[in-house]
């Protein structure tokens, strides 16, 4: 399968396939994006089986990613990866279409939870 | 919302300990020292401002060494490899996590800024106020983790 990450900071990319990999997920191909219209532009060239988002991007916000990708009718399966996890966010996420969303600092404990049923 | 509702340094504590030990330090070899009573010479500092139903600023600063240690960790590269944005990067993206942290604890809505990276210890925030304020050391660097408080929707910052 292959694996969208999204976010703007690289050492947050690398710390999310690292701890992909250690969570057993390392046999997936992995493609970044560095903002969320790089990421927008991603999903319809790589064709990902999941997308793993950060919330706060350049250019384009993860949430704005996430109605961007339904709209054009992709059921990508898509989880944001963020530093912030109120209530409110929450049901925005969940309300967009997103199927979780793990907040940072996270484990790999946390990313074989989430990521279980989806990547198998 | 009253003085007894702001963030405390225990809770700033807790949540830089959970960084440091998911981020910088996960098999425990470095553990980070909290409320060390130390001087933090001002070399780098990366901030996330907190905007809306409270306003304000979650500031990192550090030294130069210690900001190389952090994006060191972070990306797990020896630090004669790294360049100054991989620095940059590292410790804006820890201001990101702890701000995002911090900020589920005050009063909602907010949003949160995009980091910001700036060397020296030249930078201001008009009319802001300390809430709170800690500071830890980590592979024998100093690090300030700081929380300001601002009366007004006020996210531009003035450079001495």
């Amino acid at each position: 399968m292959k694996i969208l990450v999204a976010d703007d900071s690289r050492v947050m990319r690398q710390i999310v396939i690292r701890t992909l990999r250690q969570a057993g997920f390392g046999d997936h191909d992995v493609v970044e994006a560095a903002d969320g219209a790089a990421a927008h532009e991603a999903i319809n060239t790589e064709a990902p089986d999941l997308v793993l988002s950060d919330w706060n991007m350049p250019n384009m916000t993860g949430i704005e990613l996430l109605r961007a990708v339904r709209a054009s009718g992709s059921t990508v399966p898509f989880g944001f990866v963020t530093s912030e996890s109120s209530d409110e966010m929450q049901q925005i996420a969940e309300a967009g279409g997103a199927l979780f969303l793990i907040t940072k600092p996270f484990t790999a404990d946390t990313f074989r939870e989430r990521l279980e049923t989806i990547l198998g | 919302m009253t003085v007894d509702e702001l963030p405390t340094v225990e809770q700033l504590n807790m949540i830089a300990e959970d960084a440091w030990s998911a981020y910088l330090d996960p098999e425990g070899d470095t553990p980070l020292e909290i409320d060390v009573p130390e001087a933090v010479p001002v070399e780098l500092s990366a901030s996330v401002a907190v905007v809306g139903a409270w306003n304000g600023h979650l500031v990192v600063s550090c030294s130069r060494n210690g900001s190389r240690d952090v994006a060191s960790a972070m990306l797990a590269l020896p630090a004669d490899e790294l360049s100054a944005d991989d620095i940059g990067d590292a410790l804006g993206e820890l201001a990101n996590v702890l701000g995002g942290n911090v900020k589920s604890l005050l009063p909602a809505p907010s949003t949160l800024s995009l980091p910001r990276v700036g060397a020296g210890d030249d930078e201001r925030w008009p009319g802001s106020v300390e809430v709170c304020q800690t500071v830890m050391r980590w592979r024998g660097e100093p690090f300030r983790v700081s929380l300001l408080h601002s009366e007004q929707n006020n996210t531009t910052r003035e450079v001495a």
